[in-house]
């Protein structure tokens, strides 16, 4: 990570991260999938007869090893990777943890903003910003911005689309 | 929306023939037909039989006589409106501007009527969802070009670029015209291919549905000898291409591209004669498909990527099947040569290496595994096989990749089932994506993927070096990508 993994990014990285509260709606997530993942394993350790040996124990071995994984370092991991910016022209955003991507959309092109709040965003006074153009791979999400922050960037990007826009699609 | 309703057109009563024929609209009402037929049984004979005849057809001439007596449409100033329904009525308004294309297509017995089928394609807003269509079935043929006339007059009139004069009779240019001889062609393309396939299947599904004392009957076949295998394979074969050929031919007969004022119009078909409008205004870029039979042939396929064109797969086929060289000079005259194509790294080829031996050399390690503990060594082989048909593959799908950008239009290519070319418009473009793997992090390469709304929504630049991500995608697009290096 570091130095090495800046100097190889194709294209540049946005200038903003998102808000701290984000870390504890990922950790969230994660002890919700962990949960689910201990129930199954529970399950199969329960079931499955004792005959077939150590095989049995491995299912509850990725399992806790995924919960290390989702809980521990998936949440800062992605908090250090994930950025957004707008500039003047566009909206661009880094997203992903092992597999990096960046998604850049001219406001010129915007079709809709459209701002949602899941169950457990609301949780944490969080939103998600969605950036919709007339491709359907062409969307971009800014997740997890404080609520008014994100009601702010749409208000602003949705008034700005509206003056530059061009008619081509 | 503001036109006062007015009565509407009402098709022509000779369509209530073709459907009764048909049994266009009774065909709703055979699962209830069904049950009905096995409670009573067929044990009357004869009588039962010419009585269920006679009164599926009166059912059949009764529902196409109502659903045409309840339809009429309007070709508005402002909208399109069509009014139907069985029992309820619904009406649906189309808006002018919205209206992307008309087809009128003639099948064989609304030929014989003197009919055709009208159908206008409405955007719907995404791509992903298909175009809402009006179907107007039924019109003599004059009222049929009338209609098309007419909407696309008063579309032109009401969008933006148009001057407002409707030309009356623009002169045409041809674009493309299909040669019969491409129709050999057939037997090396896999949708052509499925066509006897199909027919093959649905012969056997019938004669399995036929009683007993009708099936004819088959000795049980003697297949011992090499001989007739051998003959029964090659008849297999030669009934496939043929079949292919046939299927080609009535899909594509006739084939012809003009261009006709701001559009392009396609026509072809044998049986059913389909007539396709789009807007050359709409048309972002084109891509040029070869799947790995067609290359040894030198042929391709052409579709254009038009935006928020509902079934864009058929609908913007710009050349069905023909020569790589016709294709491509078809393909320079809607959009500009964006040059020669630049190879991906050496980095992308151990990539599509690595990745095509992968699934092999798995096989093979379970097989090694499995030879040595149980003396079995069957996987081995299959392994051995699938690792070594994983180099060609591999390196076929790095030979496919490669990318360009020129003043005024770019490229990327990809595949090797199907090798895919896009050649887009810069001004197509209404974003950007860049993934990078862990794995494509440590090889320096980067998957750029171009997104468009037109087409798939997307065309993917995979595995391109990633110092030349930003270049790239600077002249690939308009100005704002330079937002990746500001």
């Amino acid at each position: 990570m570091g130095a090495m993994t800046i100097a190889r990014a194709p294209v540049r990285e946005p200038a903003w991260s998102l808000s701290r509260s984000a870390i504890g709606l990922w950790v969230t997530e994660g002890v919700i999938g962990s949960v689910f993942a201990g129930i199954g394993a529970a399950a199969v350790v329960l079931f499955v007869p004792s005959s077939v040996g150590f095989l049995r124990w491995l299912v509850p071995a990725v399992a806790l090893v995924y919960a290390v994984a989702v809980i521990g370092v998936r949440p800062w991991v992605r908090f250090r990777v994930h950025r957004w910016e707008v500039t003047g022209e566009a909206v661009l955003t880094l997203t992903g943890w092992l597999t990096r991507t960046w998604t850049l959309v001219p406001i010129s092109r915007i079709q809709t903003v459209d701002v949602t709040r899941g169950v457990l965003q609301q949780l944490f006074g969080l939103s998600t910003v969605a950036v919709l153009t007339a491709s359907s791979q062409g969307t971009v999400h800014v997740w997890h911005l404080e609520a008014d922050v994100a009601q702010r960037v749409a208000d602003d990007l949705a008034h700005r689309a509206e003056q530059v826009r061009d008619q081509a699609t | 929306m503001t036109q006062p309703p007015s009565p509407g057109r009402r098709t022509s009563p000779r369509v209530v023939l073709v459907h009764t024929i048909t049994f266009r609209q009774a065909r709703q009402f055979v699962p209830a037909v069904i049950p009905l037929v096995a409670a009573v049984g067929l044990d009357g004979g004869a009588p039962t039989i010419v009585g269920l005849v006679l009164g599926v057809t009166v059912l059949s001439l009764a529902t196409a006589g109502l659903s045409w007596w309840r339809f009429s449409y309007v070709d508005g100033p402002s909208s399109v409106v069509v009014t139907r329904g069985l029992l309820s009525r619904s009406v649906r308004m189309v808006p002018n501007d919205r209206i992307r294309g008309v087809e009128v297509e003639t099948p064989v017995l609304h030929r014989l009527f003197g009919l055709v089928r009208v159908r206008i394609d409405a955007a719907a807003g995404g791509v992903t969802d298909k175009g809402e269509e009006l179907v107007v079935d039924g019109l003599p043929r004059s009222e049929g070009d009338r209609l098309r006339t007419a909407v696309l007059t008063h579309r032109s009139s009401t969008s933006a670029t148009a001057d407002g004069v409707p030309v009356a009779m623009p002169a045409e240019e041809e674009f493309a015209r299909f040669d019969n001889r491409w129709l050999l062609y057939a037997p090396l393309v896999g949708s052509y291919l499925a066509v006897p396939l199909a027919a093959v299947g649905a012969l056997f599904r019938l004669a399995q549905e036929l009683p007993e004392s009708v099936r004819p009957e088959f000795d049980e076949p003697d297949l011992s000898g090499l001989q007739v295998l051998a003959i029964t394979a090659a008849a297999g074969l030669l009934l496939l291409g043929v079949g292919s050929v046939i299927g080609a031919a009535v899909v594509n007969w006739g084939f012809r591209l003009v261009r006709r004022g701001g559009s392009l119009v396609a026509t072809r078909g044998l049986i059913t004669r389909r007539h396709t409008e789009l807007e050359i205004d709409r048309i972002r870029g084109c891509t040029v498909a070869e799947g790995a039979g067609m290359r040894l042939v030198r042929a391709t396929r052409v579709n254009a990527l038009v935006t928020g064109l509902g079934d864009a797969a058929r609908r913007g086929q710009l050349l069905p099947l023909g020569p790589r060289k016709e294709a491509w000079r078809l393909v320079h005259r809607l959009v500009a040569d964006p040059g020669p194509m630049v190879p991906h790294p050496v980095a992308a080829r151990r990539r599509r290496l690595g990745r095509a031996l992968f699934a092999g050399l798995v096989v093979t390690a379970a097989g090694l595994v499995a030879t040595i503990a149980a003396g079995w060594w069957g996987l081995l082989v299959v392994g051995v096989l699938l690792t070594l048909l994983g180099v060609p593959l591999g390196l076929g799908r790095y030979a496919a990749l490669g990318h360009a950008a020129g003043p005024r239009s770019f490229t990327v290519r990809s595949g090797w089932l199907v090798r895919e070319q896009a050649v887009l418009e810069r001004r197509a473009v209404v974003g950007w994506q860049v993934r990078q793997s862990f794995f494509q992090r440590r090889a320096g390469l980067a998957t750029v993927v171009a997104c468009v709304g037109a087409g798939r929504g997307g065309y993917a630049a995979i595995d391109m070096a990633a110092d030349e991500v930003r270049s790239f995608t600077v002249a690939a697009s308009e100005p704002w990508a330079e937002t990746f290096s500001r």
